[in-house]
């Protein structure tokens, strides 16, 4: 896999692999500020947390009392942050009207700028998201000023659909956020780890954007988690190395909203999509 | 025939290392407590947890009983000394003469080697509550799923490690760990009786009887189809009958749900307080 050259005047995003313990949120928040300040200091300006990147993803029923409103005020540090550098935080979100979604809240200039509500809650092994969590309602794009982003969690991104949603609404980058488990198959690197970076790549090259994929590492409740945060240009090129699949690490990708479009305009895949053949589908089908 | 997958013992031991560090970070506690038999599942366990949190957080303990042979406490201390863990030799055999005479239990050499394994978790326990540690699994995934084990004895632990590992797994681990040879090789045993081995209980070895439960828990394969696979009917009837019979000890304690709140049915929640 080459490498794509690094170009002036780019954007940098950064993808911060950390190790959460679920319900500890004081030691959660902690990494999370530690890795702000690393990534503003490197010149970054969004950096990715993974899923339930606060609270942890292992909560089960903790949830009940881990949630969050937009406006808790346990949030305001990340908040105030935000006046430095974008951030994309995981959370189990409480709901105004009932029910708690499994979200990533993008925050910028002191203030929530969107928030995408996980679509697939996986319900089968040793997934349970479906006792917990209620699914996200619809899928859009969140604006903030690196430009218009699609923001993926974990299982979203599994159904390829998600991608070439957003691809058709106009997303410049991809952001996928995971809390991803794997186990160990005798391979160099964790068997769901390998299994990611063939997603990623293919959804990067298929929906022309490069894709920027936040997974954290470590255990909880002896689950183990596969790391290897990566970034992919839409050719399949690396952006940045894979973070290793136990160490907390930050990723530091360039981002570029030009090489992108100019990677669309020789490679026009999305603007080829036979809609046509979508509603025959969903028509026979019975969707 | 259908062979175990392989292991990346680098990769292994580098994630049980940092699931121990966790563990004991999540906790609040000290260190870990572990049994050293003198065999390869504790020699294992006590070199995860020293690399994990250091020497110096890891307690070791030699818990030798009246029929102990005297080469397990001699492997226990060359386990010891090749991870430089100071070794802590507690006498359980007056203690478990004692018990076994009041429950009538000495001649039944079965009752009596539950309850020398279950007086090393007592005192593995006691010491845990003193330091304050958790007490190091050195429970393998090959004997956990062929029942090997005393319920609340060996199986008793704060964490397990080495619990979704091979046994198989577990001999290229310890190898690469630099347990002391003499370790690795010997016959598995669980040293309650002279001359005890665990092949000699079971009827085969692990690495004959590992591909057979992984091709069945793991691969979905039912008997048939591991005869059909190549392996011995009479070795495919001998592990599935023993993973059927002590399936129990998976989750050895089941709570009667009479209400909407019961733990781990209604309510799960994670094991560690929140800090």
């Amino acid at each position: 896999m080459g490498k794509a050259a690094p170009r002036a005047a780019e954007q940098v995003i950064a993808l911060a692999q950390i190790a959460t313990c679920p319900g500890q949120l004081r030691h959660n928040l902690e990494r999370h500020m530690e890795m702000v300040a690393r990534a503003s200091a490197a010149g970054a300006r969004l950096v990715v947390f993974p899923e339930l990147s606060l609270s942890g993803y292992l909560l089960a029923h903790g949830v009940l009392e881990h949630a969050l409103a937009l406006d808790d005020t346990r949030l305001n540090p990340l908040l105030q942050a935000s006046r430095e550098i974008a951030l994309l935080v995981g959370l189990p979100l409480r709901e105004p009207h009932g029910g708690i979604s499994n979200a990533a809240v993008l925050m910028e200039g002191g203030e929530v700028r969107g928030v995408h509500r996980k679509l697939y809650l996986p319900t089968y092994g040793m997934f349970d998201e479906g006792r917990y969590f209620i699914p996200g309602p619809r899928l859009a794009p969140i604006e903030c000023s690196l430009g218009r982003l699609g923001v993926l969690i974990c299982e979203d991104a599994w159904h390829l659909s998600s991608a070439v949603m957003l691809a058709q609404d106009g997303v410049d980058a991809l952001l996928v956020v995971a809390g991803g488990p794997t186990e160990l198959d005798g391979g160099d690197e964790p068997a769901a780890s390998r299994r990611w970076h063939w997603i990623m790549g293919a959804t990067a090259v298929t929906t022309v954007r490069p894709v920027f994929f936040a997974n954290r590492c470590g255990w909880e409740e002896g689950i183990l988690f596969g790391g290897c945060s990566w970034a992919v240009d839409p050719r399949g090129r690396s952006l940045a190395e894979p973070a290793p699949a136990h160490e907390e690490t930050l990723v530091l990708a360039p981002f570029s909203p030009g090489a992108a479009a100019r990677a669309r305009t020789l490679a026009p895949i999305p603007y080829a999509e036979r809609f046509d053949l979508w509603r025959a589908a969903l028509e026979r089908v019975g969707a | 025939m259908r062979e175990l997958p392989p292991v990346n013992t680098g990769l292994l031991a580098e994630m049980l290392e940092r699931f121990l560090a966790e563990e004991l970070r999540a906790s609040g506690l000290s260190g870990y407590v572990v049994g050293l038999s003198g065999g390869v599942d504790s020699a294992v366990s006590a070199a995860l947890g020293v690399a994990a949190v250091g020497r110096e957080r890891v307690h070791a303990l030699a818990l030798p009983g009246p029929a102990s042979s005297p080469e397990s406490l001699r492997d226990a201390r060359a386990v010891a000394d090749a991870f430089d863990l100071r070794l802590e030799t507690v006498e359980i055999a007056p203690a478990a003469e004692t018990l076994a005479v009041a429950l009538g239990a000495r001649a039944d050499r079965v009752r009596f080697g539950n309850l020398l394994a279950r007086l090393r978790m007592v005192a593995l326990f006691d010491r845990a509550r003193t330091v304050p540690a958790l007490v190091l699994g050195t429970s393998n995934k090959s004997e956990i799923l062929l029942g090997y084990s005393t319920l609340f004895g060996d199986s008793a632990a704060s964490v397990q490690p080495l619990g979704d590992v091979w046994k198989t797994h577990i001999f290229e681990l310890a190898r690469a760990l630099g347990v002391p040879d003499g370790v690795v090789g010997k016959p598995p045993t669980a040293d309650l009786w002279p001359g005890q081995t665990d092949a000699g209980e079971l009827g085969f070895d692990y690495p004959t009887v590992d591909p057979v439960l992984y091709w069945h828990h793991d691969g979905g394969m039912g008997r048939e189809e591991l005869v059909a696979a190549g392996f011995p009917p009479a070795l495919v009837d001998g592990a599935l009958s023993a993973y059927r019979r002590n399936r129990f000890k998976w989750r050895p304690t089941v709570v009667a749900r009479v209400s909407a709140s019961c733990m781990n049915v209604d309510r799960i929640l994670p094991r560690n307080p929140e800090r």
